[in-house]
């Protein structure tokens, strides 16, 4: 490879850096609306559910509340 | 092989014993995990809790009254649930008054203090800054950045008038602004 050739892959490299960093960028207006990002990239594990789930089937069934009791005219 | 596109298997839906339930979880169970998750700073603590948190409302779900929005009866047992978890994080907290005094009142840089350049270390970064703040600022901002949550429902669940949540809101953006900046 020639010192040319050399040359514009450096150049080439810089500028697929620069405009990966300005990818990474990322203003916010405001901290709610940091917040709510934050929270967008966050999943529930799903080992959470299932559990739940398991603990539920060892649970009696609860009283109705006042609103299933309203729907089904108790 | 690195660079190649992963196939994500198929997990089937789960199969809820109670279906009725299961619905309620599905709708705000992220809610919850995030604001666990925030308040404590630990995935398997925020776990536990959400597991909790929702074991607690199914034995309850026969007292809500439906006064207030069923998400926000979530958000009092988990605001509770956390709270009795950790009683001593006010002595925890790294800052006192007069210390966020100083958060406050800090000159921040000229540019804005929410630019972030590194997006996937970022929720490192918001959990550090949190840490820094006084737990009612941390939990005002957690919860009002919720859209779904009103100023009065806010209030409601800190005990105080939504004018005072209007009032404290704006200390405490100013202090996380100047927090977050610091942690860059």
């Amino acid at each position: 490879m020639n010192s040319e050739s050399k040359l514009r892959q450096q150049e080439q490299e810089l500028h697929a850096e620069e405009s990966g960093q300005q990818q990474a960028a990322k203003e916010f207006t405001s901290t709610e609306e940091l917040l709510r990002h934050d929270a967008a990239q966050i999943e529930v594990p799903r080992a959470v559910a299932e559990r739940l789930n398991e603990s539920l089937a060892n649970e009696p069934k609860p009283a109705k509340s006042w609103w299933q009791r309203f729907v089904s005219g108790d | 092989m690195l660079g190649e596109p992963v196939e994500k298997a198929t997990i089937p839906p789960l199969e809820w014993n109670c279906p009725e339930f299961g619905a309620i979880y599905e709708a705000h169970s992220q809610c919850i995990y995030y604001l666990a998750l925030r308040l404590m700073g630990d995935p398997a603590q925020a776990q536990d809790a959400t597991h909790d948190v929702f074991l607690k409302a199914y034995r309850k779900m026969g007292t809500f009254r439906g006064e207030s929005g069923i998400r926000t009866w979530l958000y009092r047992i988990t605001i509770n649930h956390c709270q009795n978890l950790n009683q001593s994080w006010n002595k925890r907290n790294m800052f006192s008054n007069a210390d966020e005094v100083v958060w406050e009142t800090a000159v921040g840089p000229s540019e804005n203090p929410l630019r972030v350049l590194e997006v996937k270390e970022l929720g490192e970064r918001i959990q550090k800054t949190l840490d820094c703040l006084s737990e009612e600022y941390r939990m005002l901002l957690l919860l009002v950045a919720d859209e779904r949550l009103s100023y009065e429902e806010v209030g409601e669940l800190t005990q105080q008038t939504a004018d005072a949540v209007r009032g404290k809101l704006h200390r405490a953006r100013k202090a996380f602004a100047t927090a977050f900046s610091k942690f860059s």
